[in-house]
């Protein structure tokens, strides 16, 4: 597996203040080969997508534990589309209760994690998804 | 003022021209651009506060009416390859100006604090008309030198307590200097450490060439020091314009951008000789392997 060569945003969108995970999965990501930017915390969905666009990244992950999940996902793919930005994967990971998955899904996330899964697997996924044609 | 769609396409042109090989980048069309953008250099030790500095900056630009185009690098891992970019989390406010459009980019193979084809990603920026093209080093190896063939103004910070102006005198950096920050001026040590550079740059081979080198303490914390870097910068801007000689200038950075290709092309060379290859001839056999397959 190598995101060698992908660009990623991870991104907190909302007013939880941890970043613990965030910043974990930055790493797991650089350590992948991936090239990753951050952009810190309490970001709004339109500067995310924004963001998204000026950095052209692959990908957009957000780290959500709020509990605002749905909203914010589907914020984030409203602007993404708004700037043209509608091949940008979006995948969200945080405190998600299972029973949201499929809105998650609906609203735009490609891929959703929680705490409880490996580092390798999130990673293999990530590989998997950003290896599918746009 | 880029729209989304014109922001998208520049995007996507730094994607490509960041990761074009030396053949391809060579392919590239040359950018037509009508009005040079004014290149200002950050560059510094890490940790000297540089991302901060520069939002701030590029914040109080915008507000004035400026366009600035940002280009921000960060250190690749020589593990992975891969790069955490982390200059935006600094840059906040500027980030969202929409008169500032802002870059992260991996110094990805560039051993000198820059990054591939930085020479064509600046001029691929410079194509778009920006007031200002505002670039930050890694901040390590050979930056200073490397930041001095591509912009106008070079700015070093030097934060306090960071050894006397001995320290700085031995690091040969300040000769590239053409404007000296010490950074994080609320901290202790500051005054003393902006007295013993400035008291260092005084003797400092610049003053002969007509620059005085000034030394001033910016506080991005609490924001004082900004009037007086954007004035030493617009004095630079009109001293240079002045004594630099245009062709001299642009020659530099040809020659930059040649030094550039030429090193990747070696390394690309140099990967290619097996290790039984290389332990069996002498260097000087060796060296002349090498420029002939360079030639090839």
């Amino acid at each position: 597996m190598s995101l060698t060569g992908k660009r990623i945003l991870v991104a907190k969108p909302g007013l939880d203040g941890h970043d613990v995970g965030a910043k974990v999965i930055a790493l797991a990501l650089r350590d992948a080969g991936a090239e990753v930017i951050y952009t810190g915390l309490r970001k709004t969905p339109d500067y995310i997508a924004r963001v998204a666009i000026e950095e052209d990244v692959d990908a957009v992950g957000l780290s959500i534990l709020s509990g605002s999940h749905l909203e914010l996902v589907r914020e984030t793919q409203r602007f993404l589309r708004e700037f043209k930005g509608e091949n940008i994967k979006i995948f969200v990971g945080g405190t998600i209760p299972k029973e949201d998955n499929e809105a998650l899904r609906e609203a735009g996330a490609s891929g959703i994690f929680n705490a409880s899964q490996r580092i390798d697997e999130v990673l293999a996924e990530i590989d998997t998804l950003l290896s599918a044609p746009a | 003022m880029l729209d989304p769609a014109a922001r998208r396409e520049l995007a996507r042109l730094i994607t490509r021209l960041a990761n074009a090989g030396t053949q391809e980048v060579l392919a590239e069309p040359p950018p037509a651009i009508t009005k040079p953008a004014r290149r200002i250099g950050f560059t510094g030790p890490p940790g000297a506060g540089k991302s901060t500095l520069v939002g701030r900056y590029v914040e109080r630009r915008a507000s004035a009416g400026c366009t600035v185009a940002v280009l921000g690098i960060d250190p690749a891992s020589p593990y992975s390859g891969g790069a955490i970019l982390g200059d935006r989390v600094r840059m906040d406010d500027a980030a969202g100006n929409p008169r500032v459009f802002m870059r992260s980019v991996s110094s990805r193979d560039a051993f000198d604090g820059l990054c591939n084809n930085v020479a064509d990603i600046l001029l691929a920026l410079d194509a778009r008309g920006f007031d200002e093209i505002v670039m930050e080093t890694v901040g390590v190896g050979q930056a200073e030198h490397a930041v001095k063939a591509l912009v106008d103004t070079v700015v070093l910070l030097m934060q306090p307590e960071t050894g006397d102006g001995i320290q700085a005198l031995k690091a040969g950096i300040l000769e590239v200097a053409d404007v000296i920050v010490i950074s994080k001026s609320d901290m202790p040590g500051a005054a003393r450490m902006r007295e013993n550079v400035a008291g260092t740059v005084r003797f400092g081979a610049r003053r002969s060439a007509g620059w005085d080198v000034p030394v001033i303490g910016v506080s991005s914390e609490a924001g004082t020091g900004f009037e007086e870097l954007e004035a030493a910068l617009a004095k630079h801007a009109a001293w240079a314009g002045a004594h630099r000689d245009a062709g001299e200038t642009q020659a530099m950075r040809t020659r930059y951008r040649l030094q550039d290709l030429l090193i990747r092309r070696l390394e690309t060379v140099l990967d290619e000789l097996a290790a039984a290859e290389v332990n069996a001839a002498s260097p000087a056999a060796l060296y002349d392997r090498v420029v002939s397959l360079l030639g090839r």
